[in-house]
């Protein structure tokens, strides 16, 4: 009998298995993972119109929803209006996002513009979107530049403020750092303000996109003649629920979409972070 | 002796609440490598940020004359998480430093990580990115603010071993913040002991090999510290 390597050889016993423990951390991600809550509430929606439970007069099955929105497409209404509302709700995002990062860098990067901007859209911000509406119409009109207007304003304050706060948040100790290796500005900001700020402004941009279709919703209620709103609209006067219904739908999987891509572009752009949820 | 690269007169530095320098005197030779020693809130860190011009915050007089090409080398090694590694190294640097940046990276052992993001280094290796973004500056003077502080103590060695290399094979002037007295002993040519915001003394290391030596100086540094 060899003594020494018995006492040195780790005995079965003294095998641990790696981590019996469950994790703290959420564990591994799986792709398109985030459908599942989705799904679940259309397969219980599913039951319950299958079954009878549910009135199709209160509320059409989802098959429904899909052959009016078939027959609509046939019809060429549904991507016309779709057309029509993708355009209002875009058009507003890019202009309240582009107002929104400008102003947020204007008043993030210097002081008096921090003191004359920031003060300015907190005020601001405490009036809700429908509040505004009754001015928006006073100054724009009833025509399409107040929609894109409401729409930009509604997708302004996500975008500003998660952005503004971003790059208040950026380390000091990297600015320092952009000191003694002797930064330009325009490299400083390339390579340190617009990476440190560029999570925040992606974060604001899911926030301000889901707003914009929001207000797109209640702007296309108001004297529209044409998109998914308008639709729905016509349709609640002719108490046809289930195109009511595929307006409902079509929102959500506008929104669900753009969520989705805007959440692409993050990991694709931030694949340098490393962080719990992914 | 031949001109200065570093000449430090009657610098006054205060600040509201963190330390003070009430006239620094100092002169470090080209190629000289100087530690400056001293306890916590003796003025180390403040010289140290006078030199590097990040001290904003503080008000002060005197007479700083620095080579044209410096480099910092921070207590945490203060890479952007959102740039790989060789782009850290570059950072700031024209597109033309690729080639010596990727030179810098194998010196201190990191060839192959240059497309490594910050987070997959250990500590001793985003220090050691560090240093390779310092030495693609080809400095003429390098400022490190206790810049092994924060690893553990064998990588500490190994990271000792290596600037003593680099800082003998480009001969930067070299100033090293640090409060480690072996570390002092270790790398430096002078050491210089700050106290009370004034320079309290100074003394030259002796030779590597003179053991007897250098175990003295040992002590009268731990002295002057007040460790007994």
């Amino acid at each position: 009998m060899n003594a020494i390597s018995g006492e040195i050889l780790p005995s079965p016993l003294s095998l641990a298995p790696a981590a019996q423990r469950a994790p703290l951390g959420p564990g591994t991600p799986r792709r398109n993972g985030h459908l599942l809550g989705p799904g679940l509430l259309l397969l219980y929606w599913a039951i319950l119109s299958a079954t009878g439970w549910l009135d199709p007069r209160t509320l059409p099955a989802p098959w429904t929803a899909i052959t009016t929105g078939a027959d609509l497409v046939r019809e060429g209404r549904l991507q016309a209006n779709l057309a029509v509302s993708a355009a209002r709700a875009g058009s507003g995002l890019l202009v309240g996002g582009i107002a929104g990062v400008l102003l947020a860098f204007l008043s993030g990067l210097s002081l008096l513009g921090g003191y004359v901007i920031d003060g300015i859209v907190q005020l601001k911000r405490g009036i809700p979107i429908l509040a505004i509406i009754p001015f928006m119409i006073l100054w724009f009109g009833i025509g399409e530049p107040m929609k894109v207007a409401v729409i930009a304003v509604a997708a302004f304050f996500p975008i500003y403020i998660q952005t503004h706060s971003a790059l208040r948040a950026i380390d000091l100790r990297y600015v320092e750092l952009a000191e003694t290796l002797g930064l330009s500005r325009w490299q400083f900001l390339r390579r340190i303000v617009i990476p440190g700020a560029l999570p925040g402004f992606l974060l604001g941009l899911r926030f301000g996109a889901t707003a914009a279709w929001l207000a797109l919703v209640v702007v296309e209620q108001l004297n529209a003649s044409s998109g998914i709103g308008y639709m729905v609209t016509l349709a609640r006067n002719y108490a046809q629920t289930d195109v009511m219904l595929v307006g409902l739908v079509v929102y959500a999987l506008l929104g669900f979409i753009t969520d989705s891509v805007i959440r692409w572009a993050e990991r694709r752009l931030l694949t340098w972070r490393r962080t719990l949820g992914r | 002796m031949s001109a200065a690269a570093v000449r430090i007169r009657d610098l006054q530095r205060t600040f509201t609440l963190k330390g003070v320098l009430n006239g620094v005197d100092l002169d470090i030779a080209p190629g000289e490598f100087v530690a400056l020693l001293g306890r916590s809130g003796s003025g180390k860190s403040t010289l140290l940020r006078a030199l590097a011009g990040i001290d904003h915050e503080a008000q002060g007089t005197g007479e700083i004359a620095l080579p044209q090409r410096s480099a910092v080398i921070f207590q945490d090694a203060r890479l952007l998480p959102w740039l790989r590694v060789l782009d850290n190294v570059l950072l700031g640097q024209p597109r033309e430093a690729r080639p010596r940046a990727m030179q810098a990276l194998e010196e201190v052992g990191l060839a192959r990580r240059e497309q490594s993001w910050p987070h997959e280094l250990s500590g001793g290796e985003q220090q050691r990115v560090a240093l390779a973004r310092a030495l693609v500056r080809e400095p003429d003077l390098l400022l490190a603010d206790e810049p092994f502080g924060a690893l553990d103590a064998l990588t500490r060695i190994q990271m000792h071993e290596l600037l003593r290399r680099l800082s003998e094979r480009h001969k930067p002037a070299v100033l090293l913040v640090t409060h480690d007295i072996d570390e002092a002993l270790a790398l430096a040519d002078r050491i210089v002991m700050l106290d009370g915001g004034r320079i309290s003394a100074e003394l030259q290391v002796p030779g590597r090999g003179d053991r007897t030596l250098i175990a003295l100086q040992r002590k009268r540094l731990l002295a002057m510290l007040g460790v007994d």
